[in-house]
Protein backbone atom coordinates (compact mmCIF):
# COMPACT_ATOMS: atom_id res chain seq x y z
CA UNK A 1 0.00 0.00 0.00
CA UNK A 2 3.03 2.44 0.50
CA UNK A 3 3.43 4.33 -2.15
CA UNK A 4 5.98 7.33 -3.43
CA UNK A 5 5.53 10.68 -3.23
CA UNK A 6 7.34 13.86 -4.05
CA UNK A 7 6.88 16.09 -1.23
CA UNK A 8 5.57 19.60 -2.09
CA UNK A 9 3.35 19.84 0.46
CA UNK A 10 4.23 18.78 4.21
CA UNK A 11 1.61 18.96 6.74
CA UNK A 12 2.22 17.96 10.43
CA UNK A 13 3.49 15.95 12.63
CA UNK A 14 3.12 19.73 14.52
CA UNK A 15 0.12 21.86 12.90
CA UNK A 16 -3.05 24.02 14.62
CA UNK A 17 -5.45 21.63 13.94
CA UNK A 18 -4.10 18.54 14.49
CA UNK A 19 -4.70 16.92 17.75
CA UNK A 20 -2.61 14.33 17.73
CA UNK A 21 0.98 13.71 15.61
CA UNK A 22 1.27 12.03 11.99
CA UNK A 23 2.72 13.57 8.66
CA UNK A 24 0.67 13.87 5.84
CA UNK A 25 3.24 14.38 2.69
CA UNK A 26 1.45 15.84 0.02
CA UNK A 27 2.30 16.31 -4.16
CA UNK A 28 0.50 18.67 -5.44
CA UNK A 29 0.52 21.07 -8.53
CA UNK A 30 -0.25 24.28 -7.38
CA UNK A 31 -2.63 23.63 -4.65
CA UNK A 32 -4.38 20.60 -6.54
CA UNK A 33 -3.48 17.90 -4.46
CA UNK A 34 -2.09 14.84 -6.77
CA UNK A 35 -0.99 12.06 -4.79
CA UNK A 36 -0.20 11.73 -0.68
CA UNK A 37 1.28 9.37 1.82
CA UNK A 38 0.99 9.22 5.43
CA UNK A 39 3.83 9.00 8.01
CA UNK A 40 2.90 7.53 11.46
CA UNK A 41 5.06 6.59 14.39
CA UNK A 42 5.31 9.67 16.73
CA UNK A 43 3.47 8.14 19.87
CA UNK A 44 4.48 5.07 20.21
CA UNK A 45 3.33 4.06 23.50
CA UNK A 46 3.73 -0.58 23.41
CA UNK A 47 0.69 -1.05 25.80
CA UNK A 48 -0.28 -4.61 24.46
CA UNK A 49 3.65 -4.83 25.56
CA UNK A 50 2.94 -4.26 29.33
CA UNK A 51 -0.37 -6.05 29.17
CA UNK A 52 1.37 -8.74 28.90
CA UNK A 53 1.34 -11.27 32.09
CA UNK A 54 -1.33 -9.04 33.72
CA UNK A 55 -4.82 -10.16 35.39
CA UNK A 56 -7.73 -8.30 33.80
CA UNK A 57 -8.14 -5.96 37.03
CA UNK A 58 -4.73 -4.34 35.61
CA UNK A 59 -5.18 -5.26 31.47
CA UNK A 60 -8.86 -3.51 31.97
CA UNK A 61 -7.29 -0.26 33.00
CA UNK A 62 -4.36 -0.42 30.68
CA UNK A 63 -7.10 -0.69 27.79
CA UNK A 64 -8.72 1.95 28.78
CA UNK A 65 -5.79 4.23 28.71
CA UNK A 66 -4.87 3.23 25.06
CA UNK A 67 -7.47 5.90 23.85
CA UNK A 68 -8.60 8.72 25.67
CA UNK A 69 -11.44 9.73 23.47
CA UNK A 70 -13.07 5.87 23.30
CA UNK A 71 -11.88 4.72 26.58
CA UNK A 72 -15.13 2.87 27.42
CA UNK A 73 -15.34 0.71 24.18
CA UNK A 74 -11.65 -0.72 24.79
CA UNK A 75 -13.27 -1.57 28.35
CA UNK A 76 -16.01 -2.99 27.02
CA UNK A 77 -14.20 -5.04 23.84
CA UNK A 78 -11.48 -6.31 25.90
CA UNK A 79 -13.63 -7.33 28.96
CA UNK A 80 -16.67 -8.96 26.60
CA UNK A 81 -13.41 -10.66 24.85
CA UNK A 82 -12.37 -12.05 28.14
CA UNK A 83 -15.65 -12.91 29.40
CA UNK A 84 -16.08 -15.44 25.57
CA UNK A 85 -12.69 -17.64 27.12
CA UNK A 86 -14.70 -18.69 29.91
CA UNK A 87 -17.87 -17.75 28.82
CA UNK A 88 -19.31 -15.97 31.34
CA UNK A 89 -22.69 -14.66 31.46
CA UNK A 90 -23.42 -11.24 32.12
CA UNK A 91 -27.21 -10.64 33.87
CA UNK A 92 -29.59 -8.31 31.78
CA UNK A 93 -29.17 -5.27 33.75
CA UNK A 94 -25.05 -4.77 33.08
CA UNK A 95 -25.69 -5.41 29.87
CA UNK A 96 -28.10 -2.76 29.11
CA UNK A 97 -26.16 -0.55 31.31
CA UNK A 98 -22.60 -1.65 29.51
CA UNK A 99 -24.68 0.03 26.39
CA UNK A 100 -26.01 2.90 28.25
CA UNK A 101 -22.56 4.52 28.88
CA UNK A 102 -21.03 3.04 25.61
CA UNK A 103 -23.48 5.32 23.60
CA UNK A 104 -22.82 7.78 26.00
CA UNK A 105 -19.25 7.85 24.87
CA UNK A 106 -20.34 7.68 21.58
CA UNK A 107 -22.15 10.46 22.09
CA UNK A 108 -19.20 12.50 23.15
CA UNK A 109 -16.97 11.28 20.83
CA UNK A 110 -18.90 12.10 17.69
CA UNK A 111 -19.22 15.80 19.36
CA UNK A 112 -15.72 16.08 19.30
CA UNK A 113 -15.44 14.81 16.16
CA UNK A 114 -17.73 17.06 14.56
CA UNK A 115 -16.47 19.82 16.75
CA UNK A 116 -12.45 19.73 15.35
CA UNK A 117 -14.01 19.56 11.98
CA UNK A 118 -16.06 23.11 12.05
CA UNK A 119 -12.84 24.61 13.88
CA UNK A 120 -11.09 22.81 10.96
CA UNK A 121 -13.13 25.25 8.25
CA UNK A 122 -13.42 27.95 10.92
CA UNK A 123 -16.36 27.87 12.17
CA UNK A 124 -16.01 28.41 15.78
CA UNK A 125 -19.40 29.54 16.76
CA UNK A 126 -20.74 26.02 15.72
CA UNK A 127 -17.52 24.40 17.14
CA UNK A 128 -17.75 25.84 20.49
CA UNK A 129 -21.61 25.45 20.59
CA UNK A 130 -21.18 21.67 20.10
CA UNK A 131 -18.31 21.29 22.23
CA UNK A 132 -20.38 22.90 24.89
CA UNK A 133 -22.49 20.19 24.33
CA UNK A 134 -20.08 16.87 24.58
CA UNK A 135 -19.79 18.35 28.41
CA UNK A 136 -23.36 17.53 28.99
CA UNK A 137 -22.62 13.70 28.03
CA UNK A 138 -19.41 14.31 29.58
CA UNK A 139 -21.05 15.27 33.00
CA UNK A 140 -23.56 12.20 32.54
CA UNK A 141 -20.87 9.82 32.25
CA UNK A 142 -19.16 11.13 35.52
CA UNK A 143 -22.69 10.51 37.14
CA UNK A 144 -23.21 6.93 35.98
CA UNK A 145 -19.95 5.92 36.44
CA UNK A 146 -17.61 8.35 38.88
CA UNK A 147 -15.37 9.71 36.62
CA UNK A 148 -15.34 11.73 32.85
CA UNK A 149 -12.78 9.97 30.72
CA UNK A 150 -11.33 6.66 32.30
CA UNK A 151 -14.41 5.52 33.43
CA UNK A 152 -13.33 1.31 34.54
CA UNK A 153 -17.03 1.23 34.93
CA UNK A 154 -17.17 -2.67 32.81
CA UNK A 155 -15.31 -5.78 35.11
CA UNK A 156 -16.42 -9.24 33.81
CA UNK A 157 -19.72 -10.85 34.70
CA UNK A 158 -21.20 -7.36 34.64
CA UNK A 159 -20.68 -3.85 35.85
CA UNK A 160 -19.33 -1.59 38.96
CA UNK A 161 -22.12 0.58 39.58
CA UNK A 162 -26.00 0.54 39.14
CA UNK A 163 -28.07 3.16 38.30
CA UNK A 164 -30.63 4.42 40.93
CA UNK A 165 -34.23 5.58 39.58
CA UNK A 166 -32.88 9.13 40.84
CA UNK A 167 -30.27 8.51 38.54
CA UNK A 168 -31.73 7.47 35.71
CA UNK A 169 -34.23 10.30 36.26
CA UNK A 170 -31.42 13.06 35.69
CA UNK A 171 -29.69 11.37 32.75
CA UNK A 172 -32.91 11.09 30.56
CA UNK A 173 -33.76 14.98 31.41
CA UNK A 174 -29.69 15.20 30.07
CA UNK A 175 -30.66 12.69 27.47
CA UNK A 176 -33.33 15.45 26.28
CA UNK A 177 -30.78 18.40 26.90
CA UNK A 178 -28.47 17.03 23.78
CA UNK A 179 -31.61 15.82 21.33
CA UNK A 180 -33.18 19.64 21.56
CA UNK A 181 -30.33 21.49 21.64
CA UNK A 182 -28.32 19.32 18.78
CA UNK A 183 -31.93 19.71 16.49
CA UNK A 184 -30.54 23.29 16.66
CA UNK A 185 -26.70 22.63 15.66
CA UNK A 186 -27.70 20.17 13.47
CA UNK A 187 -30.17 22.86 11.28
CA UNK A 188 -27.03 25.34 11.43
CA UNK A 189 -24.97 23.20 9.86
CA UNK A 190 -27.29 21.85 7.29
CA UNK A 191 -28.54 25.12 6.33
CA UNK A 192 -24.95 27.33 6.28
CA UNK A 193 -24.41 27.69 2.81
CA UNK A 194 -20.85 28.68 3.56
CA UNK A 195 -20.68 25.18 5.75
CA UNK A 196 -21.85 23.47 2.46
CA UNK A 197 -18.91 25.56 0.45
CA UNK A 198 -16.40 23.61 2.42
CA UNK A 199 -17.95 20.39 2.44
CA UNK A 200 -20.03 19.41 0.23
CA UNK A 201 -18.25 17.99 -2.78
CA UNK A 202 -14.85 17.88 -0.73
CA UNK A 203 -13.07 14.49 -0.27
CA UNK A 204 -15.37 12.37 -1.73
CA UNK A 205 -14.94 8.69 -1.42
CA UNK A 206 -17.04 6.10 -3.39
CA UNK A 207 -18.75 3.01 -2.11
CA UNK A 208 -16.24 1.27 -4.50
CA UNK A 209 -12.96 2.31 -2.73
CA UNK A 210 -14.14 2.59 0.62
CA UNK A 211 -14.53 -1.62 -0.06
CA UNK A 212 -10.96 -1.78 -1.79
CA UNK A 213 -9.69 0.12 0.94
CA UNK A 214 -11.47 -1.59 3.90
CA UNK A 215 -12.41 1.58 5.83
CA UNK A 216 -14.96 1.18 9.05
CA UNK A 217 -17.11 2.99 10.98
CA UNK A 218 -18.92 6.52 9.92
CA UNK A 219 -16.28 7.00 7.04
CA UNK A 220 -17.75 3.78 5.23
CA UNK A 221 -20.88 4.41 6.50
CA UNK A 222 -21.54 7.80 4.60
CA UNK A 223 -20.50 5.80 1.59
CA UNK A 224 -23.60 3.59 2.17
CA UNK A 225 -21.24 0.72 3.08
CA UNK A 226 -22.55 -1.03 6.14
CA UNK A 227 -20.48 -2.67 8.47
CA UNK A 228 -21.56 -1.93 11.90
CA UNK A 229 -20.64 -3.79 14.81
CA UNK A 230 -23.15 -3.31 17.05
CA UNK A 231 -25.37 -5.48 14.19
CA UNK A 232 -23.94 -8.59 15.89
CA UNK A 233 -23.31 -7.69 19.16
CA UNK A 234 -26.39 -9.63 21.39
CA UNK A 235 -27.76 -6.50 22.85
CA UNK A 236 -28.02 -4.46 20.27
CA UNK A 237 -29.99 -7.13 18.70
CA UNK A 238 -32.48 -7.54 21.17
CA UNK A 239 -33.26 -3.40 20.99
CA UNK A 240 -33.65 -3.79 17.02
CA UNK A 241 -30.19 -1.80 16.34
CA UNK A 242 -29.73 -0.54 12.25
CA UNK A 243 -26.83 1.62 11.24
CA UNK A 244 -27.31 5.20 9.79
CA UNK A 245 -26.51 4.83 5.67
CA UNK A 246 -25.57 7.87 3.68
CA UNK A 247 -24.72 8.04 -0.01
CA UNK A 248 -22.71 11.05 -0.96
CA UNK A 249 -19.28 9.86 0.51
CA UNK A 250 -17.90 13.70 1.11
CA UNK A 251 -16.91 15.59 4.18
CA UNK A 252 -20.36 17.05 4.90
CA UNK A 253 -22.14 12.96 4.54
CA UNK A 254 -19.50 11.79 7.22
CA UNK A 255 -20.45 14.87 9.56
CA UNK A 256 -24.04 14.80 8.97
CA UNK A 257 -23.72 11.29 10.03
CA UNK A 258 -21.96 11.67 12.89
CA UNK A 259 -24.92 14.13 14.24
CA UNK A 260 -27.36 11.19 12.90
CA UNK A 261 -25.90 8.54 15.05
CA UNK A 262 -25.91 10.83 18.10
CA UNK A 263 -29.36 11.26 17.57
CA UNK A 264 -29.83 6.88 17.44
CA UNK A 265 -27.65 7.17 20.64
CA UNK A 266 -30.20 8.95 22.57
CA UNK A 267 -32.94 6.98 21.49
CA UNK A 268 -31.05 3.73 22.03
CA UNK A 269 -29.92 4.69 25.09
CA UNK A 270 -33.74 5.86 25.50
CA UNK A 271 -34.89 2.53 24.68
CA UNK A 272 -32.34 0.69 26.65
CA UNK A 273 -33.38 2.43 30.13
CA UNK A 274 -37.24 1.70 28.75
CA UNK A 275 -36.13 -2.24 28.71
CA UNK A 276 -34.10 -2.27 31.40
CA UNK A 277 -35.64 -4.49 34.74
CA UNK A 278 -34.68 -4.25 38.39
CA UNK A 279 -31.75 -7.09 39.06
CA UNK A 280 -28.41 -8.02 39.87
CA UNK A 281 -25.87 -6.16 38.22
CA UNK A 282 -22.62 -8.42 38.59
CA UNK A 283 -22.86 -12.66 37.93
CA UNK A 284 -19.51 -13.15 39.01
CA UNK A 285 -17.14 -15.61 37.00
CA UNK A 286 -13.83 -16.24 36.67
CA UNK A 287 -11.33 -15.85 33.71
CA UNK A 288 -9.51 -18.81 32.48
CA UNK A 289 -6.85 -20.20 30.42
CA UNK A 290 -8.28 -19.77 26.54
CA UNK A 291 -8.25 -17.85 23.47
CA UNK A 292 -10.64 -15.25 22.18
CA UNK A 293 -11.39 -12.86 19.83
CA UNK A 294 -14.00 -9.96 19.31
CA UNK A 295 -15.24 -7.25 18.11
CA UNK A 296 -17.29 -4.17 18.89
CA UNK A 297 -18.08 -0.96 16.98
CA UNK A 298 -15.88 1.98 18.70
CA UNK A 299 -17.03 5.49 17.54
CA UNK A 300 -14.71 5.48 14.89
CA UNK A 301 -15.29 1.86 13.98
CA UNK A 302 -14.46 -2.18 13.91
CA UNK A 303 -12.34 -2.40 16.88
CA UNK A 304 -10.53 -6.70 17.77
CA UNK A 305 -9.51 -7.41 20.46
CA UNK A 306 -7.55 -11.03 19.75
CA UNK A 307 -6.33 -12.38 23.70
CA UNK A 308 -4.90 -15.61 25.02
CA UNK A 309 -4.58 -16.37 28.37
CA UNK A 310 -3.04 -18.38 31.02
CA UNK A 311 -4.59 -20.90 33.56
CA UNK A 312 -5.22 -18.12 36.11
CA UNK A 313 -6.26 -15.50 33.58
CA UNK A 314 -2.90 -13.50 32.91
CA UNK A 315 -2.91 -12.52 29.83
CA UNK A 316 -0.07 -14.29 27.53
CA UNK A 317 -0.50 -12.51 24.26
CA UNK A 318 -3.09 -9.63 23.07
CA UNK A 319 -3.42 -7.76 19.71
CA UNK A 320 -5.50 -5.16 19.44
CA UNK A 321 -6.44 -3.51 16.22
CA UNK A 322 -7.94 -0.39 16.11
CA UNK A 323 -10.02 1.27 13.34
CA UNK A 324 -8.35 4.37 12.81
CA UNK A 325 -5.62 3.05 10.86
CA UNK A 326 -8.08 1.77 8.20
CA UNK A 327 -9.86 5.37 8.01
CA UNK A 328 -6.36 7.41 7.71
CA UNK A 329 -4.80 5.10 4.80
CA UNK A 330 -8.38 5.39 3.04
CA UNK A 331 -8.78 9.00 3.94
CA UNK A 332 -4.95 9.73 2.51
CA UNK A 333 -4.79 7.74 -0.41
CA UNK A 334 -8.28 7.91 -1.77
CA UNK A 335 -9.72 11.29 0.03
CA UNK A 336 -6.95 13.96 -0.01
CA UNK A 337 -6.27 12.74 -3.16
CA UNK A 338 -7.71 15.51 -5.99
CA UNK A 339 -8.93 17.77 -3.51
CA UNK A 340 -8.78 21.31 -5.04
CA UNK A 341 -6.69 23.36 -1.83
CA UNK A 342 -4.32 22.41 0.76
CA UNK A 343 -7.13 23.78 3.38
CA UNK A 344 -9.40 21.42 2.37
CA UNK A 345 -6.22 18.51 3.41
CA UNK A 346 -6.62 19.43 6.90
CA UNK A 347 -10.66 19.34 6.85
CA UNK A 348 -10.27 16.41 4.81
CA UNK A 349 -8.38 14.72 7.21
CA UNK A 350 -10.21 15.78 10.02
CA UNK A 351 -13.50 14.61 8.58
CA UNK A 352 -12.15 11.15 8.64
CA UNK A 353 -11.71 10.95 12.57
CA UNK A 354 -8.66 10.22 12.85
CA UNK A 355 -6.81 8.68 16.19
CA UNK A 356 -3.50 8.46 16.53
CA UNK A 357 -3.24 7.31 19.92
CA UNK A 358 -5.50 4.32 19.01
CA UNK A 359 -3.08 3.81 16.17
CA UNK A 360 -0.12 3.71 17.62
CA UNK A 361 -1.43 2.40 20.88
CA UNK B 1 -24.07 33.52 1.78
CA UNK B 2 -27.38 35.58 2.54
CA UNK B 3 -29.15 32.75 4.19
CA UNK B 4 -25.80 32.34 6.35
CA UNK B 5 -26.52 35.80 7.28
CA UNK B 6 -30.14 35.13 8.01
CA UNK B 7 -29.18 32.10 9.93
CA UNK B 8 -26.73 34.19 12.20
CA UNK B 9 -29.03 36.80 13.24
CA UNK B 10 -31.82 34.59 13.99
CA UNK B 11 -29.12 32.38 16.17
CA UNK B 12 -28.64 35.72 18.28
CA UNK B 13 -31.73 37.23 18.76
CA UNK B 14 -33.24 34.27 20.35
CA UNK B 15 -34.46 35.35 23.61
CA UNK B 16 -32.49 32.31 25.60
CA UNK B 17 -29.11 33.62 23.54
CA UNK B 18 -29.43 37.02 24.65
CA UNK B 19 -30.69 36.40 28.20
CA UNK B 20 -27.80 33.81 28.34
CA UNK B 21 -25.52 36.38 26.99
CA UNK B 22 -26.00 39.35 29.55
CA UNK B 23 -26.58 36.60 32.86
CA UNK B 24 -23.73 34.52 31.86
CA UNK B 25 -21.50 33.16 34.53
CA UNK B 26 -18.75 30.45 35.26
CA UNK B 27 -20.17 27.73 37.16
CA UNK B 28 -18.31 27.75 40.47
CA UNK B 29 -15.82 25.12 40.41
CA UNK B 30 -16.50 22.02 42.82
CA UNK B 31 -16.27 18.39 42.99
CA UNK B 32 -19.01 17.02 42.12
CA UNK B 33 -20.15 14.11 45.64
CA UNK B 34 -20.17 11.59 42.83
CA UNK B 35 -17.07 12.10 41.59
CA UNK B 36 -14.28 8.83 42.06
CA UNK B 37 -11.29 11.13 43.56
CA UNK B 38 -8.13 9.54 45.74
CA UNK B 39 -9.52 7.64 48.40
CA UNK B 40 -9.39 8.63 51.85
CA UNK B 41 -10.15 6.86 55.50
CA UNK B 42 -12.73 6.87 57.21
CA UNK B 43 -12.78 6.30 60.95
CA UNK B 44 -12.82 2.76 60.50
CA UNK B 45 -9.83 0.66 61.93
CA UNK B 46 -7.61 -0.95 59.83
CA UNK B 47 -7.10 -4.75 60.06
CA UNK B 48 -3.65 -5.27 58.38
CA UNK B 49 -5.62 -7.97 55.63
CA UNK B 50 -3.73 -6.14 52.71
CA UNK B 51 -6.90 -6.76 50.31
CA UNK B 52 -6.45 -3.60 49.18
CA UNK B 53 -2.35 -3.34 48.39
CA UNK B 54 -3.55 -7.24 46.54
CA UNK B 55 -6.00 -5.54 44.16
CA UNK B 56 -4.61 -2.26 43.25
CA UNK B 57 -3.66 -1.93 39.53
CA UNK B 58 -0.95 0.09 39.52
CA UNK B 59 2.12 -0.16 40.97
CA UNK B 60 3.46 1.18 44.41
CA UNK B 61 0.07 3.43 44.68
CA UNK B 62 -1.09 2.21 47.78
CA UNK B 63 0.83 0.86 51.20
CA UNK B 64 -0.49 -0.58 54.85
CA UNK B 65 1.68 0.95 57.02
CA UNK B 66 2.34 0.83 60.69
CA UNK B 67 2.70 4.26 63.19
CA UNK B 68 2.51 3.95 66.96
CA UNK B 69 1.10 0.36 66.61
CA UNK B 70 -2.09 1.21 64.42
CA UNK B 71 -2.22 0.22 61.06
CA UNK B 72 -3.31 2.30 57.93
CA UNK B 73 -3.63 2.40 54.57
CA UNK B 74 -1.15 5.23 52.82
CA UNK B 75 -2.57 6.07 49.50
CA UNK B 76 0.48 7.79 47.10
CA UNK B 77 -1.58 9.94 44.73
CA UNK B 78 1.16 10.29 42.20
CA UNK B 79 0.87 6.66 41.64
CA UNK B 80 -2.91 6.37 41.94
CA UNK B 81 -5.39 6.17 39.07
CA UNK B 82 -8.29 6.68 41.21
CA UNK B 83 -10.34 3.25 40.00
CA UNK B 84 -11.72 3.05 43.26
CA UNK B 85 -10.80 -0.84 43.35
CA UNK B 86 -9.31 -0.83 47.03
CA UNK B 87 -12.47 0.91 48.49
CA UNK B 88 -14.45 -2.13 47.21
CA UNK B 89 -11.97 -4.74 48.12
CA UNK B 90 -12.18 -3.61 51.84
CA UNK B 91 -14.06 -5.70 53.73
CA UNK B 92 -13.67 -3.09 56.80
CA UNK B 93 -14.84 -0.08 54.81
CA UNK B 94 -11.69 1.90 55.57
CA UNK B 95 -11.35 3.65 52.78
CA UNK B 96 -13.22 6.18 50.69
CA UNK B 97 -13.39 7.97 47.02
CA UNK B 98 -16.64 10.04 46.52
CA UNK B 99 -19.78 8.55 46.71
CA UNK B 100 -18.44 5.45 46.39
CA UNK B 101 -18.58 3.21 49.61
CA UNK B 102 -22.51 4.32 49.83
CA UNK B 103 -22.50 3.30 46.33
CA UNK B 104 -21.23 -0.08 46.91
CA UNK B 105 -23.14 -0.78 50.33
CA UNK B 106 -26.57 -0.29 48.91
CA UNK B 107 -25.77 -2.17 45.76
CA UNK B 108 -24.16 -4.96 48.05
CA UNK B 109 -21.54 -5.39 46.19
CA UNK B 110 -17.31 -6.52 46.20
CA UNK B 111 -14.69 -8.63 45.37
CA UNK B 112 -13.56 -11.94 45.75
CA UNK B 113 -9.92 -12.56 45.40
CA UNK B 114 -7.61 -15.62 45.22
CA UNK B 115 -3.83 -16.51 44.92
CA UNK B 116 -2.26 -19.23 42.71
CA UNK B 117 0.95 -20.20 42.87
CA UNK B 118 2.90 -21.83 40.35
CA UNK B 119 6.43 -22.81 40.19
CA UNK B 120 8.27 -23.48 36.48
CA UNK B 121 10.14 -26.48 37.50
CA UNK B 122 12.27 -25.49 34.71
CA UNK B 123 13.40 -22.29 35.57
CA UNK B 124 13.50 -22.91 38.93
CA UNK B 125 17.08 -23.23 40.52
CA UNK B 126 15.97 -25.02 43.95
CA UNK B 127 17.78 -21.89 45.55
CA UNK B 128 15.04 -21.62 48.30
CA UNK B 129 14.89 -17.53 48.30
CA UNK B 130 11.53 -17.80 47.44
CA UNK B 131 10.29 -19.71 50.81
CA UNK B 132 13.07 -17.82 52.81
CA UNK B 133 11.79 -14.13 51.85
CA UNK B 134 8.04 -15.34 52.33
CA UNK B 135 6.53 -13.04 55.21
CA UNK B 136 4.04 -15.56 55.98
CA UNK B 137 6.78 -18.36 56.12
CA UNK B 138 8.54 -16.22 58.40
CA UNK B 139 5.73 -15.92 60.49
CA UNK B 140 5.06 -19.53 61.28
CA UNK B 141 8.59 -20.91 60.78
CA UNK B 142 10.52 -18.03 62.39
CA UNK B 143 13.87 -20.61 61.94
CA UNK B 144 13.21 -20.38 58.38
CA UNK B 145 13.81 -16.74 57.99
CA UNK B 146 17.05 -17.12 60.09
CA UNK B 147 18.59 -19.79 58.45
CA UNK B 148 17.03 -20.86 55.60
CA UNK B 149 15.66 -24.69 56.46
CA UNK B 150 12.57 -25.23 57.92
CA UNK B 151 11.48 -28.06 59.64
CA UNK B 152 7.89 -26.86 60.12
CA UNK B 153 4.91 -28.92 57.77
CA UNK B 154 2.40 -25.29 58.12
CA UNK B 155 4.96 -22.99 55.43
CA UNK B 156 3.47 -22.08 52.38
CA UNK B 157 6.66 -23.47 50.67
CA UNK B 158 10.24 -24.90 51.55
CA UNK B 159 12.56 -27.32 49.70
CA UNK B 160 11.98 -30.75 50.32
CA UNK B 161 14.13 -33.31 48.71
CA UNK B 162 15.97 -30.79 46.51
CA UNK B 163 12.64 -30.23 44.87
CA UNK B 164 10.48 -26.64 45.69
CA UNK B 165 7.20 -27.45 47.39
CA UNK B 166 3.99 -26.05 47.46
CA UNK B 167 2.73 -27.32 50.66
CA UNK B 168 -0.10 -25.21 51.74
CA UNK B 169 -1.00 -22.70 48.93
CA UNK B 170 -3.65 -21.44 50.91
CA UNK B 171 -2.34 -19.24 53.27
CA UNK B 172 -0.84 -17.26 50.27
CA UNK B 173 -1.94 -13.69 50.78
CA UNK B 174 -0.96 -12.48 46.64
CA UNK B 175 1.73 -10.36 47.80
CA UNK B 176 4.58 -11.30 45.10
CA UNK B 177 7.38 -10.92 47.55
CA UNK B 178 8.75 -14.55 46.56
CA UNK B 179 8.20 -13.62 42.69
CA UNK B 180 10.49 -10.18 43.42
CA UNK B 181 12.66 -12.10 44.66
CA UNK B 182 13.36 -14.95 42.23
CA UNK B 183 15.82 -14.82 40.19
CA UNK B 184 14.71 -16.53 37.33
CA UNK B 185 10.95 -15.49 37.07
CA UNK B 186 10.06 -19.45 38.09
CA UNK B 187 7.84 -18.66 40.87
CA UNK B 188 4.93 -16.40 39.73
CA UNK B 189 1.81 -15.57 41.69
CA UNK B 190 -1.78 -15.13 40.31
CA UNK B 191 -4.12 -12.53 41.54
CA UNK B 192 -7.68 -14.02 40.71
CA UNK B 193 -10.15 -11.27 41.54
CA UNK B 194 -14.30 -11.88 41.10
CA UNK B 195 -16.71 -8.76 41.23
CA UNK B 196 -19.59 -9.90 43.11
CA UNK B 197 -22.77 -9.04 44.24
CA UNK B 198 -25.01 -10.15 47.27
CA UNK B 199 -27.59 -12.35 45.97
CA UNK B 200 -25.75 -13.50 42.51
CA UNK B 201 -25.47 -17.24 43.35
Amino acid sequence: MKKTVDVSLPIGPVHPVFKEPCRIKCETSGEYVINAELELGYVKKGIERIMVGRPWQEVMFLAERVCGICSVIHNYVCIEGMERINGVAVPDRAAYLRLVVNELDRIQSHLLANYSYCYTIEHETLAMYLLNLRETAMDALEYITGARVTCSYIIPGGVRFDLSPEKEQKLRTMIDHIDSELTRFVRMFEGGSLIALRSKDVGTFSREEAIESHAVGPTARASNLDNDCRLFHPTYQKLGFESVLLDEGDNYARIMLRFLEVFQSTQLIRSALDSMEKGTIRGGGEIGGGFAEWAGEAPRGELTYTIDTDEHGRVKKIGIRTPSIMNIEACVHYMIKGVHSSADVTSTYISSDPCIACNER
Amino acid sequence: MASSIIWYLREFIRGEWITKFFTVKTAPLVTPPHFRGFPTLTDRECTHCLACMMICPAPDAIEVLETDGVWKPVVYPGHCIRCGLCVEACPEDVLTAGELLSVQKEDQTSFESAFHLTIDPVLCSRCGNCAVACPINKEIDPYLGGTGTAFSDEVIMRITNGEMRIINPEKCTGCKTCEETCSNHAIRVARVVVGVQEGWK
